[in-house]
């Protein structure tokens, strides 16, 4: 019996590595790729190691100064766009959340079911009506239109409800005993507490923000206000679409501060989604 | 006997103070709630009250005057003589394809990811499920510029390694059934990660007796596997096909950059041509009438997938209930 289950988990272990190869290898090769001069990444061979290595493509994506692919400028706008994204969408879900957990809202639950119902609406009724908004007041490009929308979202309010649901009364209540308003008892007892939840919708947020498509590229007209998700497809499409060292330096570039912080914040992009499920 | 009818003053003014301060209290309440509802009213209720009234108009970009059109924009999607009909049908048509294809290999290949981690010896276990997790995390167009170049026909990755062992080079994103299984690839690698994790945690949340017990008895893994593991995991997996379901639908990203709707028209999925229609054909009136039908589309198909799911589920404990 021992045997057989040896046998079984070898099998097993084997396969897992030769998926896990599947999933890696593409990644590896754009890296590869980024480190070749335009002459060799596309070739009739292929190389896994360079057979010039050649930081060329990366000194070109960042500094080739041009005005239509300001990558540097791309990359300060995902980076802001996320960061005030996320920070928004921190503080705005948490007072609602807390409001619909444990404050005195009139009509509390049916507000909670409807926004919990929008998370069913697909995102193309929005986007059209959304793009007429910020363009007949004038704001369409810009980083209000990159940033407001993702407020709206209702998946953080969830969230963060059902969490501070589960919070136990005691601390709130001793709080309130000692003469604390309720603004004071959310600051000062709840938000400090309220850490694990807020840094897992922080990472989740974080990456779905910076990761966004379609919204970034329709709000956008000018090559300086795009994100680099935005970027990428750009240049794949245009100036790049023969540059294939350039354009891997470009994605990589684009790729690495979401794979570092899915690395760090690993756990909780993965009780994000858990949550996401036992809803 | 007067002061026992009548409420003395004090006890008036504290019950006056009672009505203000709960008053108050439901005011203070409310102020946490603002900024989440003036947000929600601006960016999804009043777009999608405004998205139906715009499919109602013929609206085009560059006009100044957006009349009133009723339910035209809506019937010309469906007649034949119109220039919005064929982007229209057969984008539905497209989009529909790639979800039949693509669900069900999302939903099994997820679940057969999460039996594998969760089969394997516990050091494996973390570094296993964040490597197939990682591409997730990989935005659309970085997705579409690596998996654009390893099917390349020519000199791509997979192809160059299929001609290794002897099979000719396969024009995977220029001819018609590769296109699609080009695209259900790439989405598949992408976001399989995403259910598997889904279904890990439902597979966590099995209590480790119903297995113990099934062993006394004398039962084997695939009888265990179906008689307890699938139960368990019909709720998580109905939410898996929902979800699944509705990302398929909205799929956007892959056939833009990929394929660029080729060969011909025949990947253009009617997120692109909602797209192509609004921006550039400027027609947001239609566009807009294409996005409502699509999201009625989907909401029949979720509720449908819901209720098919909830019924067998009731047969099967029926069934259970002669132990």
């Amino acid at each position: 019996m021992k045997k057989s289950n040896r046998v079984a988990v070898t099998i097993l272990v084997i396969c897992s590595v030769v998926i896990a190869l599947v999933f890696l290898l593409p990644l590896l090769w754009m890296v590869s790729t980024s480190f070749k001069p335009d002459d060799q990444a596309v070739q009739a061979q292929i190389h896994w190691i360079p057979q010039t290595f050649t930081w060329a493509n990366y000194i070109y994506s960042l500094f080739q100064n041009s005005t239509d692919v300001p990558v540097i400028r791309w990359f300060f706008n995902s980076m802001f766009v996320s960061v005030a994204g996320t920070v928004l969408v921190l503080v705005v879900d948490s007072l609602a959340a807390y409001a619909l957990a444990r404050l005195n809202v009139p009509g509390k639950k049916w507000l909670f079911a409807t926004f919990v119902g929008t998370l069913m609406v697909p995102w193309i009724i929005i986007f059209i009506p959304m793009y007429l908004e910020f363009s007949s007041t004038n704001l369409l490009n810009s980083y209000a239109a990159l940033v407001l929308p993702y407020s709206a979202n209702a998946f953080g309010v969830f969230f963060l409800r059902q969490f501070f649901i589960s919070f136990p009364h005691e601390l709130e209540e001793a709080a309130q005993i000692d003469g604390a308003g309720k603004w004071t008892i959310f600051l000062r007892v709840v938000v400090p507490l309220a850490k694990p939840a807020l840094s897992t919708l922080a990472v989740f947020t974080f990456i779905q923000i910076y990761n966004d498509f379609m919204w970034p590229l329709v709000a956008t007209s000018s090559p300086d206000m795009r994100t680099l998700t935005v970027g990428v497809a750009v240049m794949q499409q245009g100036a790049y679409t023969a540059s294939y060292g350039k354009l891997m330096a470009l994605s990589t570039m684009a790729t690495l501060p979401m794979l570092a912080i899915f690395g760090f914040g690993q756990k909780y992009f993965i009780k994000g989604v858990t949550f996401s499920g036992i809803k | 006997m007067e002061a026992l009818l009548s409420i003395p003053e004090e006890s008036e003014a504290i019950l006056l103070s009672v009505g203000t301060r709960r008053m108050k209290d439901k005011v203070a309440s409310f102020l946490f709630l603002i900024p989440y509802l003036a947000a929600f009213c601006l960016f999804m209720a009043f777009p999608v009250i405004y998205g139906l009234w715009i499919s109602t108009h013929k609206w085009n970009l560059l006009d100044t005057n957006h009349p009133f059109v009723g339910l035209k924009n809506y019937r010309d999607l469906f007649n034949p003589t119109t220039s919005v009909h064929d982007p229209f049908i057969s984008g539905l048509v497209n989009t529909l394809q790639f979800v039949v294809y693509s669900v069900p290999l999302l939903i099994i290949c997820g679940l057969g990811l999460a039996l594998l981690v969760n089969a394997l010896p516990r050091r494996w276990k973390p570094i296993a499920r964040t490597i197939y997790f990682l591409p997730t995390a990989i935005s659309v167009s970085v997705i579409s510029v690596i998996w654009l170049w390893i099917f390349d026909a020519n000199s791509g990755l997979l192809n160059y390694y299929l001609k290794m062992i002897g099979i000719p080079s396969i024009p995977w994103l220029t001819s018609l059934p590769q296109a699609w299984i080009a695209l259900v690839l790439t989405t598949l690698w992408w976001t399989v990660g995403f259910n598997m994790i889904i279904f890990l945690a439902a597979l966590g949340e099995i209590p480790e007796e119903l297995y113990e017990a099934a062993s006394i008895d004398g039962a084997g893994r695939w009888m265990k596997f179906r008689s307890i593991t699938l139960p368990q995991i019909k709720n998580i997996t109905l939410f898996v096909l929902i979800t699944s379901t509705i990302s398929s639908f909205n799929i956007f990203g892959q056939p833009l950059l990929m394929t660029r709707g080729g060969p011909g028209e025949s990947t253009q999925v009617l997120l692109v041509s909602i797209y192509n229609e609004a921006f550039h054909s400027l027609d947001v009136g239609s566009a807009a009438s294409m996005a409502v039908v699509l999201a009625l589309i989907m909401l029949v198909i979720s509720v449908i997938q819901f209720l098919l799911f909830k019924e067998k589920k009731t047969r099967v404990s029926k069934g259970e209930t002669t132990l």
